[in-house]
């Protein structure tokens, strides 16, 4: 009589042999490892490039640069932040850290060190990227209309929106107690009311200005201005330069009419 | 060479490559073993079994998944594991059941004080070890019943090798406590 263990092997080993039960073709699970290390890389490469444009947006755009007004520069700074750019980065970590976390070898160390090996990691090679022109490019190619433009556009299109509580661009025109001046997303009026603080150096057409206030039936209420140096915020240049071209006085504007 | 010279990593290949019948060896390796090891999951003598073929049958399917670079042992016992919590989880039911030569690893070992009768303090035990924690009691289990190294928890619970130790611990002072409240 057969005995109850030997029972349990009969049954088993009767599936097989009759092919009920079969093993699992070995590419199946050379094509998951595939598919997953693949999507683990691609995911780190991104997480790279995002936090590379992070650092290019932070470093060429008009964000930090509102903080130096102080407590008053605090709301720009919240409005220009790149939020899509952080967000996605963010996301994109969380996304890796599951596939690790999934992985067969994730558990013989603690986590903890896992995600932060792959948080330093992605940040050194996202400061790496500095060093060379891929975000610059990759700004040009949004504006180019190039194949793939679309995918970035969101990102980096946030540093050109009309700002309520915050304002770049260039002076092109300088009237009584008002200022016309060229932005990424086109001319602003801005009011110089007589509360505003105002920078000591006479101000000038041609002249980059950041300044902080609030917004009223379309013009801009200055309530802090400074002068500044295009060349600290590059991606705001260019921007003007894109919309605008290079900059041309006024006179020069009316000798050269027909 | 015999069957039982073979290592389980070598019937491994033996099973993929050449002969599936050679899979009946590894059935009889391991089906005592995991019989004693789901018994701390499942009570139910046919529910166990049930288990058990699913675990045989997942194992063969997955074959193909075991790097024969590892030790198989640990890997049939996570597939074991698995299929128990997932019983568990679907019917509801955890329960703890020791045998004579258990009992006494549970008076010589994991230093348990009772002062009740053997017969009371079983069903005490049992419980007790039924209600701590998951991430503590599988290793306490492991380590006491099935004579298991820290190592071959690691590979079987997937937790880092250095809280193996510290989750056996507190596995141990969590069935004390239990046991001095009740």
């Amino acid at each position: 009589m057969p005995n109850i263990k030997d029972q349990l092997e009969n049954e088993i080993m009767s599936e097989i042999k009759s092919g009920r039960v079969k093993l699992r073709s070995k590419y199946i699970f050379l094509a998951e490892k595939f598919s997953l290390s693949s999507a683990f890389a691609l995911i780190v490469l991104l997480a790279v490039l995002v936090f590379n444009l992070v650092l290019f947006y932070l470093k060429s755009s008009d964000n930090l640069a509102y903080l130096s007004f102080g407590n008053g520069g605090v709301f720009a700074f919240l409005e220009s932040f790149p939020y899509l750019l952080v967000a996605s980065f963010v996301v994109l970590i969380f996304i890796a850290g599951l596939i690790i976390k999934t992985s067969n070898f994730a558990y013989t160390k603690p986590f903890g060190y896992l995600a932060l090996g792959l948080v330093l990691f992605v940040m050194v090679g996202g400061i790496i990227l500095t060093f060379t022109n891929i975000a610059e490019n990759l700004e040009q190619q949004t504006y180019d209309s190039k194949m793939g433009s679309f995918i970035f556009k969101p990102f980096l299109t946030h540093a050109f929106d009309i700002r309520n509580k915050g304002m770049v661009g260039r002076i092109v025109e300088i009237g009584s107690g008002f200022l016309v001046v060229q932005t990424p997303h086109g001319s602003e009026r801005l009011i110089m009311n007589s509360g505003a603080i105002l920078p000591l150096q006479p101000l000038s057409e041609g002249t980059f200005i950041m300044a902080i206030g609030s917004r009223d039936n379309g013009d801009f209420n200055i309530s802090k201005l400074q002068i500044i140096n295009p060349e600290e915020m590059k991606m705001i240049q260019r921007g003007v330069h894109r919309r605008f071209g290079q900059f041309q006085p006024r006179h020069e504007i009316i000798k050269n009419l027909p | 060479m015999t069957l039982d010279q073979f290592t389980d990593e070598q019937l491994v290949e033996e099973v993929r490559e050449r002969d599936k019948e050679k899979y009946a060896e590894l059935i009889k390796r391991y089906q005592t073993k995991l019989t004693h090891y789901l018994r701390k999951f499942i009570k139910s003598h046919d529910e166990l079994e049930d288990v058990l073929q699913e675990v045989f049958i997942r194992t063969y399917r997955n074959l193909y998944a075991f790097n024969v670079d590892k030790k198989f042992s640990a890997w049939i016992y996570r597939i074991a594991h698995n299929q128990a919590i997932n019983h568990i989880k679907k019917y509801n039911k955890g329960s703890i059941s020791l045998d004579e030569h258990e009992w006494e690893i549970v008076d010589e070992k994991m230093d348990l004080k009772y002062n009740t009768d053997i017969g009371l303090a079983k069903i005490q035990i049992e419980k007790g070890i039924a209600l701590i924690k998951e991430k503590y009691r599988e290793p306490l289990i492991l380590y006491f019943f099935e004579q298991k190294s820290y190592e071959e928890i690691s590979d079987i619970l997937q937790v880092p090798k250095s809280t193996v130790g510290t989750l056996i611990m507190r596995g141990k002072n969590a069935l004390k406590e239990y046991l001095e409240k009740n």
